[in-house]
């Protein structure tokens, strides 16, 4: 249940601002650690600012999108929110400098199949990413365990598909004036994949969600619920509950609308800039990383030939993405 | 005793102390030293008369003449299955021609007298009443275990009665010093006549002898009749008896929603039209619709009147 979930208790923030605040601290946190030997005005032109890291995620979140449609064999749609749960978590309490997104988003995808128990191995998984598959498996497994550290391993997802079919019974239950409901699916299913790229299940409980998507795919059929909302829902429960409700419909459908791609251009010149600033001890194909990993190889007495896999060439999982960025 | 001797190695109780001869089915004797080298690995053949034997039926021998161990050997392997009792015969008759047969059985197989014949003798016997050896078998059991019962009952009797015995003689030991302790004081303290207070005093020990307190007799068995123990000296676990338990309805958590309908709603309401119905083979393994339509609704009304 929402109400009694981590999911409320530490992952539903109260707006926009508070956010933005988290991402921000993380941006400068990791600017100030590893922006020491570069003076003010450089450090401006050499990190990425908090916007170019927004925009950069919302573009790897559409890359998300289109992973997640293409994935064979196909993914129910759970795990695609759970991984957009997980993305966005992530990324809240880190910089995107410090972990490449396309690293993070191809983990979350996968924790995201185990846990909704979308059965897919790892061999399965990797076969849908272009490049070296040994490479991104490696990376994938090696970022698994500290994608879910990050998360304070509250793994367990609420996404607002289930309280949909609640309601489109309850519709068809209680609300015989809406002539067959089942053509509001189209706009749901609409509605939900454009929320996911917003903030709004970082703001929203997931029935609000949902709810709001019912609502929003009524008003495209020229239907209106609002009766079943005052009249059903919301008949024992005051007013002032409504009126935060209305509110909450109200702003996720206009986050909803917002949703828009990110400039092309901008977005390649931020992945340029963030080759440049981004945290090599973190990048498996530097210098850094692979000593790092020969060390703990070393640490944990494991025959040499090990170090091989870990030593990753160069073209990995650049490829992950749909190649719209990269041809 | 003194020309026992081991038929193998030719060593002799005088010679060694510690000789111990071990037989076998066989009846043929073999000193232990023999025995442990001719059968290492566990199964050989006598040495005397090319029986396979097996390492672990050899025993220490009990009686000089080998022939009676033979016999012993054997009496105890046919009486597994010649296990008869009186009652199961009509007559007396019947069942003295019973033990008689089972006697010439025994003799010829340590004679060595048709062996093959008797041999298939009690195979058939075996077959015939398989079912009377069975349950024998198990009537032996059962007497053996209310035999050990009732031995262990003596046993536990006794010990009560021995202690009781020593309780009370240390009881009137402590008694009697305690007893003159009191007359001394109360010669030297009191003021009265001598002769009178001895008189009381011998008159209270009198009365105080007759009130001996009879000691309670040590529970060993439970209400039922069952005992505590039977044969193993293990005492059980004490269970602690805490208050009884007292159900409480489950504390429902605020589902900060409007409350969701009762499973009996859902079925009552017509739901359940709008779900898909349960197959055959889910209903066996325990799945209903209800179910999957009770937890949509609960997820589509918690969280409603979530508020930042």
């Amino acid at each position: 249940m929402f109400s009694t979930s981590s999911q409320r208790k530490f992952w539903t923030f109260n707006d926009e601002s508070e956010l933005a605040r988290h991402r921000e601290k993380h941006n400068l946190e990791f600017i100030s650690k590893h922006g020491h030997h570069i003076d003010e005005y450089q450090r401006y032109n050499f990190f990425l600012s908090p916007d170019e890291e927004r925009l950069l995620l919302k573009q790897y979140e559409l890359h998300l999108k289109e992973f997640c449609k293409r994935f064979a064999p196909p993914m129910p749609k759970g795990v695609v929110g759970t991984a957009f749960h997980y993305f966005k978590r992530f990324y809240l309490y880190n910089s995107s400098m410090d972990y490449h997104p396309k690293e993070i988003l191809a983990t979350c995808v996968y924790l995201a199949c185990k846990v909704e128990e979308f059965n897919v191995s790892i061999g399965q998984f990797v076969a849908n990413i272009k490049g070296d598959r040994e490479k991104a498996s490696d990376i994938i497994l090696n970022n698994e365990l500290l994608l879910m550290q990050q998360l304070n391993y509250h793994l367990t997802i609420h996404n607002p598909f289930r309280p949909v079919e609640g309601f489109l019974i309850d519709i068809k239950t209680r609300c015989s004036t809406l002539a067959n409901p089942e053509r509001l699916r189209g706009g749901i299913d609409e509605f939900l994949e454009k929320v996911f790229l917003t903030d709004a299940c970082l703001l929203y409980a997931p029935s609000q969600i949902a709810l709001a998507a019912v609502l929003h795919a009524a008003s495209k059929e020229q239907e209106n619920l609002d009766s079943y909302v005052t009249d059903m829902l919301f008949r024992d429960a005051g007013s002032d509950k409504l009126a935060i409700l209305i509110e909450a419909v109200r702003k996720i459908r206009s986050m909803v609308k917002m949703v828009e791609s990110p400039a092309r251009e901008r977005v390649r010149i931020i992945e340029k800039k963030l080759d440049r600033c981004r945290n090599e001890e973190n990048n498996p194909d530097s210098e850094i990383y692979k000593r790092r990993m020969r060390e703990l190889l070393d640490e944990d007495d494991m025959p040499h030939s090990g170090s091989n896999r870990m030593s990753l060439d160069t073209s990995g999982i650049s490829q992950v993405l749909s190649p719209s960025i990269f041809n | 005793m003194d020309d026992q001797a081991c038929p193998r190695c030719k060593t002799t109780k005088y010679r060694n102390p510690s000789l111990k001869l071990m037989v076998n089915i066989c009846g043929h004797a073999l000193c232990e030293s023999c025995v442990d080298l001719l059968f290492l690995k566990g199964s050989g053949s006598c040495p005397d008369c090319n029986v396979p034997l097996r390492r672990s039926n050899f025993r220490v021998q009990l009686f000089e003449d080998s022939m009676v161990e033979k016999e012993m050997d054997i009496r105890k392997r046919v009486l597994k299955d010649f296990n008869k009792k009186e009652e199961d015969f009509a007559t007396l008759r019947e069942y003295n021609d019973y033990l008689e047969e089972i006697e010439v059985i025994i003799y010829n197989l340590v004679n060595n007298i048709d062996v093959v014949g008797t041999n298939k003798r009690i195979e058939q016997y075996k077959k015939d009443n398989k079912e009377l050896i069975m349950k024998n078998k198990a009537k032996i059991g059962r007497e053996e275990i209310e035999l050990e019962e009732i031995l262990e009952n003596e046993k536990q009797m006794e010990e009560f009665r021995r202690q009781e015995i020593a309780k009370m003689e240390d009881e009137a030991k402590k008694q009697k010093i305690r007893e003159k302790e009191a007359l001394i004081d109360e010669l030297m303290f009191a003021d009265g006549d001598a002769k009178d207070i001895l008189n009381t005093f011998a008159q209270t020990v009198a009365n105080k002898q007759e009130e001996v307190v009879p000691l309670l007799p040590k529970v060993t068995q439970f209400s039922s009749g069952v005992k505590f123990t039977r044969g193993s000296s293990q005492a059980l676990p004490i269970i602690e008896e805490g208050p009884l338990y007292k159900y409480e309805p489950l504390e429902i958590p605020d589902r900060c929603g409007p409350d969701p309908p009762s499973l009996e709603e859902i079925m009552k309401n017509g739901f359940l039209h709008h779900v898909r119905a349960e197959n055959e083979t889910e209903k066996a393994g325990g799945y209903t619709s209800t179910l999957p339509c009770l937890r949509a609704l609960q997820d589509a009304l918690s969280g409603l009147y979530h508020a930042s």
